[in-house]
């Protein structure tokens, strides 16, 4: 058993580890809704369960996203595990998120 | 959409020039990977750090405007009147019902024009009105201090069209953070005239109901399934048979079918150079129009009412949509027309071979049976054509059976006097008619 949980530590990332991520988009601007729909289909596939998103829109907090440094929209950043990653535009570039989100290029079915 | 519900955003008609604008994202946005993206065409906005906004791109603003413009379209598309209020009580948006009921009542029954105030239309509304007016400003108070419950009540207004009722809602929303409520009105006025429509409509189904099932009923109606015989109701019409008229003539589109109440109606042949003939015979026990079921418009025969009485009828196209549509009702006619086609056939022999007396004593037993009453009006021509003889030979037959004291005959009114006498008078055909039928089937 030991030596199984070794094997998939060396692999990449825990099953278990949970990735927190922010989306920061602008309303239902087309980059944007792509973006979100992007994200939420490479989470469904590849990490099930095993995340957190919360998505903040700069019309209606602006604030937010200087405060972040996030300058454009729309812009993922990955803020748990370390280290931090940040991916800009919609997303549809899926090797580009997974290797932000950590998850190795070689799980892309 | 109007500016108070567009996100905080400056519009791209500041930045004129494409050029100029480009400049100015390169001034903020310096990373590789942001400017790689703006570049590819991926970047909705850019923050402006000196006025701590989002600025849209031109595209993106293009792209919201279209939605903005799909949201407004379908808005303006529902029937119900809408209209949108800033935390202000500003209207900021109405859709076309309610523009269209503020151009027929100006001034009515909180009818505002985008621009103006709701808070001081309900200030401002005429005595009659005030109270409710007063109700619905405290509810838009609540609404837009956060209440979470939407607002509901009934508006009574007077107007030049007469007193109006509608029911006003109103919700709160919060778009971008700023809160905004939503009105919608609904006329119940002209709901509860469809109610009362609908409630006259059962009304009349049900005195056809009293019409059908009181005193002497269509036994073919009569014999439905109640949950079957409810859906026809509505498509049947009592009228009133008179001695003498004739419902169809051959060749002749049949418009209503009937059920006869408590009247008899005659089926004749018409043999070009002769005298008409009758054939068949239909009352309570049946329908007249059954041949539409077997796919015929046009009548064969003609139908002659022979004794006074009501009815119940339905238009044939109706008749025809519930005769594919029920299974009761098609049993019952199958049944019936069997029965009648037995009865035809069986007269048509009888004219042929059997005396004028016995086939007397048959008709009039075969009317009784129709009738509610043993006591019926018929002239003695009237009976030639029924039994295709001359009149001296009805004359003739009648006489005998008064004789045998098995009827009376005066001024053109028979009185069935003994009835299982005239069964004995009568021919074999009616027991052949009356064994055979449905009754011996069932």
């Amino acid at each position: 058993m030991a030596r199984k949980r070794t094997k998939a530590s060396a692999a990449g990332a825990s099953v278990t580890t949970v990735v927190v991520m922010r989306l920061y988009i602008a309303g239902t601007a087309p980059n944007s809704v792509k973006a979100v729909a992007n994200l939420q289909a490479i989470c469904g596939r590849y990490l099930k369960d095993g995340y957190k998103l919360e998505i903040v829109d700069v019309c209606e907090d602006p604030r937010r996203a200087l405060a972040d440094g996030v300058l454009v929209t729309p812009s993922l950043a990955k803020v748990a595990p370390k280290p931090a990653a940040k991916v800009i535009g919609n997303l549809s570039d899926t090797r580009s998120v997974l290797a932000a989100l950590g998850l190795p290029a070689g799980q892309i079915e | 959409m109007s500016p108070g519900l567009l996100p905080p955003v400056r519009s791209s008609s500041e930045l004129t020039a494409e050029a100029a604008f480009k400049d100015w994202v390169h001034r903020i946005v310096k990373e590789a990977a942001e400017l790689q993206a703006f570049a590819a065409g991926q970047i909705d906005a850019v923050m402006d750090p000196a006025t701590r906004t989002a600025i849209l791109l031109p595209e993106a603003q293009a792209a919201l405007q279209d939605s903005s413009g799909l949201a407004l379209s379908a808005l303006d598309s529902l029937p119900g009147e809408v209209c949108v209020l800033d935390a202000a009580g500003m209207v900021v948006m109405t859709n076309r019902a309610w523009r269209a009921f503020v151009d027929t009542r100006a001034g009515v029954g909180l009818g505002v024009r985008e621009g103006t105030n709701f808070f001081a239309a309900c200030r401002d509304a005429a005595a009659p009105e005030r109270v409710h007016a007063e109700a619905v400003a405290a509810g838009l108070r609540e609404v837009l201090a956060g209440g979470r419950k939407p607002f509901r009540c009934n508006y009574v207004c007077h107007s030049a069209g007469g007193r109006c009722t509608f029911t006003l809602t109103i919700a709160g929303i919060a778009p971008d953070g700023a809160v905004h409520a939503v009105v919608t009105r609904e006329n119940i006025c002209e709901r509860r005239r469809a109610r009362a429509a609908r409630g006259s409509r059962r009304a009349q189904a049900s005195r056809i109901a009293a019409v059908a099932r009181a005193g002497t009923p269509n036994r073919l109606l009569a014999a439905l399934p109640a949950k079957e015989y409810q859906r026809l109701l509505p498509g049947l019409e009592p009228v009133k048979l008179t001695y003498g008229e004739v419902l169809y003539e051959p060749g002749e589109q049949m418009r209503y079918v009937y059920f006869p109440s408590d009247c008899v109606v005659s089926l004749l042949t018409v043999v070009e150079g002769h005298r008409a003939l009758e054939v068949g015979l239909i009352g309570r026990e049946g329908v007249l129009g059954a041949r539409l079921a077997l796919g015929n418009t046009a009548s064969s025969v003609r139908a002659l009412v022979q004794g006074t009485g009501r009815a119940v009828r339905m238009k044939s196209a109706r008749f025809l949509q519930e005769f594919r549509r029920s299974p009761a009702l098609q049993r019952a006619l199958f049944r019936f027309t069997d029965a009648l086609m037995l009865q035809i056939t069986q007269t048509a022999a009888c004219n042929r071979f059997h005396m004028v007396e016995a086939r007397l004593a048959r008709w009039l037993l075969m009317t009784r049976e129709r009738l509610p009453s043993s006591e019926f009006y018929l002239t003695q021509e009237f009976l030639a054509d029924m039994l295709g003889v001359r009149r001296a030979g009805v004359t003739a037959a009648a006489s005998a059976l008064q004789r045998r004291k098995l009827i009376r005959y005066r001024r053109g009114t028979i009185t069935i006097l003994n009835q299982q006498g005239l069964e004995f008078a009568a021919c074999s055909c009616y027991r052949h008619v009356q064994l055979m039928g449905p009754k011996a089937a069932a």
